[in-house]
């Protein structure tokens, strides 16, 4: 990593970029050298989507140049951009949903014998390309039916194989879990070692903590600058440049104390999927659920949801049993999901964020939606997850944490008590997230019930009473809060402890 | 993050909010079939000043208000990401049923009743296949064209309806003070979908499925059931626009909805109706629907054989619909 003696590989200068009503990106410079991970940092809606995507050719930049090994070159597009030996991995899932994984990473592939492109090579490529990330699913399904982790994972899988120089990193571990993460990590220490050059972003600090040489902070679509690896680069000065002022610590102080028993799961089995759940969440009460990517949390909250059918056992809530033939019969009952695909599940990317965020509640007066009620309900929610945007502008126009945001709003104005966060925090950055734990939590001690899967370890650990995990579509422990720790709660995903209460 | 978002709702950094052609036009999407509208009734006027006589306008309203009535209808569905096929047999279907009770001499509110309810039977028929077997709608409405065309043929007899009572014509195809009662029809229905669109649960609910099904299905939504309401509605106004063609030919032809699909279909894809659901515009799809009818008389009134109209019209329409692909863009 001589990066302050090597010459870029890639170098941004004065890169700007607008849409519509907003100065996404303002002169914005950026040099990646070869062997070098470089993080880029910055608050939800700083800009780095849209950096990231200038430099993979999938936005043209409204003003700026590029330099690759010193050459001014410009990437007119996507493909343009492979051919150059730039790869990425986006923010949301990108690969078509009917194809397989190892057709997602076939599809649009260069190498070519005679005009021909040879097939069997190019299977067992992707296929290796995916044995090197450990990828569990089946490879030979529909990616549709994978679980959003593996989708993840076929990506990462689909860049490595384009073998770029560059590889562009848009939030890679936002839905894996610690293990999962690690494995990337040792790939991505890998590739660096063999001189590719990384761009990453993350909002989990401890990460870039452990992996980057170099992170760029960008403020309101503005360079603020470039820490380089070493004392300077610690969670206090980066926050205060992606947020331009310090941080409380905001470690969750609190002693909940317990109701009623609001949901309970007794027994649930969904076939090949998972068997045998059964447990317990009480009004007032955080419960984690922590787990492998493909354990079946996702799965099990999707039943409980009314989203799958359920091939065995029984969801009550109250105390009363529930029968579940669709979505709309959970949210009657009052259980509340939040789904971990936003982009598919959870948002009408084309509808404002008002509609959006009053979906399940749509404020009525005398038969018609009373615009002004909406907007104001809209307001309020957002503003009470840290989003303060206009409830006029289209939710497809977001970038990704401030779309999670808006998902979380309208859950909090459905008007249930139940709620079932899935990755709840999914991209949201570091100031916002503090905001919604607070609001988490807050629920709770209202009354609400909440069940929080999370594959984000320090999240789960700082969050919840009770901490359920599971493994392989089984509960394999619970741990409560006193005794939770990193080692035991990964000891009970991976296997090396059973049940134990 | 939030701040440069709320930063641009404020006047001062108000630098790339200012107004243009493109942001107008982006915002206002009826705005590119109307400039069409104008601009055919503007190349036909430079053509022969003729043209624009109060007659000959009125006429092609008059002309439009059943294409009209079914391109709004149609409209309902495909912003729910379907499409209804079967919208001109359900005419045809209505037609006659309608014909049937007139020739008869039920009173005016039976009629009204009966064939409105042949509509909405027609429609219930599509919606509930739709939503119990999981078919495409193109495929089971493609299949229902066909039944309903045959209920057309059986009810009437393979015969054309005649003996319409006077009174029924004289309502349904005269006027209101000065204006032709097709045309306030029409134009009722515009009103009536428009609000229905745009200021109601259900219309929100209609956008909501068709842009991202999966997502109204997770908040609770029945999709199910307002995917089925969308079709009883389709099929009802095409109802609508039956008692107003029989009114105005003074006879029900079983064979009437063979020509009325593609022109609806047309005018509401042009008027901003997005085949893959979520975006649609009442307004858009009647003058969508002008746009074809204006067409029509003008080709006809520049002596242009019936042949060479119809390449002309098909031209138009793909024109069209590339702006608004370019507009979308
Ligand atoms: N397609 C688009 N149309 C309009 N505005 C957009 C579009 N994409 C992004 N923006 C806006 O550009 C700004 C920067 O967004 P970007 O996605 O780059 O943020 P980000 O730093 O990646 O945030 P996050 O951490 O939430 O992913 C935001 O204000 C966003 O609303
Ligand atoms: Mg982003």
């Amino acid at each position: 990593m001589s990066a302050s003696t090597a010459k870029p590989l890639l170098s941004l200068k004065g890169i700007s970029k607008s849409f519509p009503g907003v100065k996404a990106l303002q002169n914005v410079h950026l040099d990646l050298y070869p062997g070098e991970i470089h993080a880029l940092m910055g608050e939800n809606g700083a800009g780095k989507s849209t950096l990231l995507k200038v430099m993979f050719g999938a936005y043209s930049a409204d003003e700026g140049a590029f330099e690759l090994s010193g050459e001014p070159v410009s990437i007119r597009g996507p493909v343009d951009a492979l051919h150059k030996g730039i790869s990425m991995v986006h923010q949301e899932l990108s690969l078509v949903p009917q194809l397989s994984a190892i057709q997602n990473i076939v599809l649009g592939w260069e190498k070519s014998v005679a005009g021909f492109i040879d097939w069997s090579a190019a299977r067992r490529e992707a296929l290796a390309a995916l044995a090197r990330l450990d990828f569990q699913g089946n490879p030979h399904v529909p990616v549709s039916r994978l679980s959003v982790g593996q989708q993840q994972t076929v990506e990462l899988a689909r860049a490595i194989a384009a073998n770029a120089k560059i590889i562009i990193l848009d939030e890679p571990t936002a839905s894996l879990s610690t293990k999962e993460s690690e494995k990337l990590f040792s790939i991505l220490r890998e590739l660096r070692a063999d001189g590719h050059a990384l761009v990453y972003v993350s909002h989990r600090l401890a990460e870039v903590f452990d992996l980057a040489d170099r992170a760029t902070v960008l403020r309101d679509g503005q360079y603020v600058g470039t820490l380089l690896r070493g004392p300077d680069l610690n969670e206090t000065s980066l926050v205060k440049m992606m947020v331009g002022r310090s941080l409380e610590d905001f470690a969750i102080q609190h002693e909940a104390t317990l109701g009623a028993v609001a949901l309970k799961v007794d027994g649930l089995a969904r076939n090949g999927v998972f068997q045998n759940v059964s447990f317990e969440v009480r009004r007032g009460e955080i419960v984690g659920m922590a787990g492998m990517v493909g354990a079946g949390r996702t799965e099990v909250a999707r039943c409980i949801a009314g989203a799958d059918r359920i091939d065995a056992g029984s969801v009550s809530v109250n105390g009363k049993a529930l029968s579940l033939s669709s979505p709309s019969d959970a949210v009657r009952a009052g259980i509340a999901f939040l789904t971990e695909d936003r982009k598919h599940q959870g948002l009408a990317l084309r509808m404002s964020l008002a509609k959006n965020a009053t979906l399940t509640r749509v404020p009525t007066r005398m038969g018609f939606i009373n615009r002004t009620k909406q907007a104001a309900d809209a307001k309020s929610a957002l503003a009470s997850v840290g989003a303060r945007m206009p409830t006029t502008r289209l939710a497809g126009q977001l970038s990704g944490g401030n779309q999670q945001k808006v998902v979380l709003a309208k859950w909090l104005l459905s008007g249930c008590d139940i709620f079932i966060f899935d990755e709840p925090t999914r991209g949201i950055d570091v100031g916002a997230k503090a905001e919604i734990y607070a609001l988490m939590r807050d629920l709770a001690d209202k009354g609400a019930a909440i069940l929080m899967i999370s594959s984000d370890l320090p999240e789960v650990l700082r969050m919840s009473d009770r901490v359920l995990v599971m493994r392989e579509g089984t509960l394999s422990g619970e741990v409560a809060r006193a005794e939770a720790t990193e080692e035991r709660i990964i000891a009970f995903a991976s296997g090396g402890n059973t049940w134990q209460s | 993050m939030a701040k440069l978002e709320a930063a641009n709702a404020s006047p001062g950094a108000a630098a790339t909010e200012k107004w243009s052609v493109r942001r107008l036009f982006s915002e206002w999407r009826e705005l590119g079939i109307i400039a069409a509208l104008i601009m055919t009734v503007l190349v036909f006027t430079a053509i022969d000043p003729e043209f624009l006589s109060s007659y000959n306008l009125v006429n092609i309203v008059l002309q439009a208000s059943v294409t009209a009535i079914l391109a709004m209808a149609v409209t309902f569905v495909i912003i729910t990401g379907g499409i209804d096929l079967s919208i001109g047999t359900a005419l045809a279907l209505s037609a006659v049923v309608s014909g049937l009770l007139m020739s008869q001499g039920y009173p005016l509110p039976v009629v009204v009743l009966g064939t409105l309810a042949t509509g909405a039977l027609a429609g219930l028929f599509n919606g509930t296949i739709i939503t119990l077997s999981g078919i495409t709608p193109f495929v089971v409405t493609l299949g229902s064209m066909s039944i309903f065309s045959g209920l057309a043929l059986i009810v009437s007899g393979g015969q054309t309806v005649y003996g319409i009572p006077p009174e029924f014509s004289d309502l349904l195809a005269g006027k209101i003070g000065p204006i032709p009662t097709p045309i306030v029809i029409a134009f009722v229905v515009l009103v009536v979908s428009s609000v229905v669109m745009r200021m109601t649960k259900l219309g929100e609910y209609l956008i909501a499925l068709g842009g991202a099904r999966e997502v109204a299905r997770l908040a609770g939504i029945k999709v199910g059931f307002y995917t089925a309401i969308a079709y009883v509605i389709s099929s009802s106004l095409a109802a609508v626009g039956a008692m107003v063609t029989v009114g105005r030919l003074g006879a029900a032809d079983p064979a009437l909805g063979a020509d009325l699909l593609l022109p609806a279909i047309a005018a509401a894809v042009m008027g901003g109706a997005d085949l893959n659901g979520g975006e649609g515009s009442m307004l858009g799809a009647v003058i969508g629907a002008l746009l074809i009818a204006t067409l029509q008389a003008g080709l006809t009134f520049l002596n242009v054989q019936a042949f060479y109209q119809q390449v002309a019209i098909g031209v138009v329409i793909i024109l069209a619909l590339l702006s608004n692909r370019l507009q979308k863009a």
